[in-house]
């Protein structure tokens, strides 16, 4: 005995809007608290480099900051550098960090031809809060 | 004159069937040896150094291994996860707090839930019924938005920790869930009507494939393939690990031993995991913290063994971790279900003919999804051609 | 410790007793004696009464031997026992099970091909099973701790 037909779907679903959401052209609706592109916010961070060595992909390197700019809560003038190539944003530098220091977004536009890492968007927040 | 004998010689054809997995389960090689249309051996060849996961493993620290061990597999992330830490709680006698159970055992069922969709779609693509696999795809996205909602990541959750969960979740997103599984089950419902009454997918599946319950246990298979052939083995009430003590729940167990009552299982366990899913969410108790504070938790891990297993979607997946006291372990192994169920299971094929040959080997679920090609050597004529695997489903070469 | 009660006819092969966490049974045989433990499993608890569910080997250089372990799970009270025999590391060999229990299969040559351990009687072991060309033209076994992969 036929069962049912999804034939009378088919149909209707032919003269309708389609399920596919057209990318570029529409939007996606992400969640607020997807794991998108996170950076360190240099007034709180305080060099201990705990997330570079807990990192599972080996993605933050820390660096150096100018000696003018130093903040007073990091004395040895370290900051971290995330490589967004490798990581796999598992999170675990932002829940390990003993002073919360790093900012969560929702950004996923993260595809690009060359090599991107935080370290622009990281070294913007001190001169935020010194300017 | 001489009277010439006529010696007769069968022509065979090696077929080799290869999925290449990089990501997924162990990618293989068929070697299909046919007689005609109808298979009389085959040889299962693998050749691609998945095990690399074990010797890193040695390497990185416990907490590391974490987000390493939840890599080895796409489609069953949280599963891995979540073996991998309750190994390491066995070893630290650590109890995590019944919130955090609560919520493992809810991101393990939606993605068994997601999982068996995902399978069921790739069974009705190979059968050719491509509208059911648009539409099975098209529920799906359904449940990874579920997904997206509780753990923060659609497919690739890292959401287990030592100790209990990594996010927690209040009243707004219980009750956005709530409304996506109850959308769910509906569409569920009507999916198993066609798969008991539509003649395309009958008439493929039944008869096809099968095995009898003293070979399950002589060869070695798992899961719902077990199931499928009356044999009720499932470590969710062999263990009763996690809140799988407290939440009540069947164990779907089918007579016919063929490829169609390995399917009707995985669809059937789909109805008892989003009761599971509803079940967890209206009695979610509040009684500890269900996220640990990730920066007090101990480096050093105490000497010892520990062995864990855990249902994954596809069967039994064993971790099991040496430590000698360090901050790296010693040993880890882990034994995913595909291992058991595709390399053993060699004796199966033999008898059907080789349009049934990818129907069997979707039945056991390896994902075959990413890549296929076949190649046919017609010996007689030494030609070689490229079919994919769909076409060998549709109607042989 | 004593032996279990369900496994009671494996009592005069098993040496020692002991048990890893969270409580599974490990019982100590030697190795000539891990095929007749298995003919006794399979004359005693049937064919459905149990399955070979893992084979782990792990190399301890500082005792100079490698261990072995079969995780046997029966059915259908779900307990597991682990079966446990020590190798010496330089000439491994213990008699293999694929031909009464088949699902030995996959353990077995994985077993070979990471870590050396040859099992006698089994036709299908090679090298290349699951390590690439590169590594086993070398001779080299990956799970052993001086393996540099």
């Amino acid at each position: 005995m036929p069962g049912p037909s999804l034939l009378k779907e088919v149909l209707q679903r032919f003269f309708s809007k389609p399920v596919t959401i057209q990318y570029p052209f529409e939007s996606t609706d992400v969640e607020k608290d997807l794991r998108g592109k996170h950076y360190a916010d240099l007034s709180k961070c305080i060099g201990c480099s705990l997330c570079a060595i807990e990192c599972p992909a080996d993605a933050i390197v820390m660096e150096k900051l100018p000696e003018d700019k130093k903040p007073k809560q990091n004395p040895r003038g370290l900051y971290p550098v995330i490589n967004y190539g490798l990581c796999v944003f598992c999170y675990r530098c932002v829940t390990v960090c003993p002073v919360k220091a790093f900012i969560t977004t929702d950004d996923y536009h993260l595809a690009s031809p060359t090599k991107l890492d935080s370290r622009d968007i990281t070294l913007k927040t001190l001169l935020e809060k010194k300017g | 004159m001489a009277v010439t004998k006529v010696v007769e010689i069968p022509v065979t054809l090696e077929i080799p069937i290869g999925p290449q997995h990089p990501a997924l389960h162990e990618p293989l090689m068929l070697k299909v040896y046919a007689d005609g249309e109808e298979v009389v051996k085959v040889d299962i060849n693998t050749g691609y150094n998945h095990r690399g996961i074990e010797k890193l493993c040695e390497r990185n620290s416990f907490y590391r291994n974490i987000f390493i061990c939840g890599r080895v597999c796409g489609i069953c992330n949280t599963v891995h996860a979540n073996c991998y830490v309750r190994a390491v709680e066995y070893l630290m006698d650590i109890d995590p707090p019944k919130r955090a159970k609560y919520l493992r055992v809810l991101a393990m069922e939606l993605e068994r839930i997601h999982s068996h969709l995902i399978i069921n779609a790739i069974m009705a693509e190979i059968l050719g019924f491509d509208t059911l696999f648009m539409y099975i795809m098209r529920d799906r996205e359904k449940i990874m938005k579920a997904k997206e909602i509780l753990t923060g990541n659609r497919v690739l959750a890292d959401y287990m920790m030592v100790g209990g969960v990594r996010r927690d979740i209040d009243s707004v997103k219980k009750d956005r869930l709530l409304n996506i599984i109850n959308i769910i089950e509906g569409d569920i419902k009507r999916y198993i009507k066609i798969f008991e009454t539509d003649d395309t997918i009958t008439k493929r599946l039944m008869s096809v494939g099968v095995i009898k319950p003293s070979q399950i246990t002589k060869y070695g298979l798992l899961g719902p393939i077990a199931r499928g052939s009356n044999i009720k083995i499932d470590v969710r009430m062999g263990d009763k690990y996690d809140a799988y003590d407290e939440i009540p729940f069947n164990v779907i167990v089918r007579k016919e031993m063929d490829s169609w009552a390995r399917m009707m299982v995985r669809w059937e366990e789909t109805i008892e995991s989003i009761n599971m899913c509803r079940y967890v969410l209206e009695h979610l108790p509040s009684d500890g913290p269900a996220v640990p504070d990730e920066r007090r938790l101990p480096r050093r891990f105490p000497a010892g063994e520990s062995f864990a297993r855990v249902e994954a979607p596809r069967g039994e997946l064993t971790y099991y971790i040496n430590s000698v006291g360090r901050q790296v372990p010693y040993r880890v192994k882990i034994r995913t279900p595909s291992f058991n169920n595709i390399i053993n299971s060699g004796f199966s094929y033999i008898g059907y003919s080789i349009a049934d040959v990818p129907v069997i080997l979707t039945s056991y679920d390896p994902c075959i999804a990413c890549m296929e090609r076949a190649v046919v050597t017609n010996v007689k004529r030494g030609t070689r051609k490229s079919v994919s695997l769909k076409q060998l489903a549709k109607g042989g070469v | 410790m004593e032996v279990p009660e369900k496994i009671k006819f494996l009592g005069d092969l098993v040496k020692e007793v002991h048990s890893i966490k969270p409580n599974r049974i490990v019982l100590e045989i030697d190795k000539e004696n891990i095929r007749k433990a298995f003919e006794l499993l399979l004359g005693n608890l049937g064919d459905t009464g149990f399955y070979l569910a893992v084979i782990v080997g792990t190399d301890h250089p500082d005792k100079n031997k490698i261990s072995l372990d079969y995780y046997v799970i029966t059915h259908p009270d779900k307990e597991v026992y682990i079966l446990r025999t020590w190798l010496p590391r330089d000439d491994p060999r213990v008699p293999s099970v694929v031909d009464i229990l088949p699902a030995a299969l996959s353990g077995e040559c994985e077993t070979y091909d990471l870590l050396g351990i040859l099992f006698e009687g089994n036709p299908y072991l090679k090298r290349g099973f699951f390590v690439s060309p590169d590594i086993y033209e070398k001779g080299i076994y990956p799970l052993r701790k001086d393996a540099k992969v």
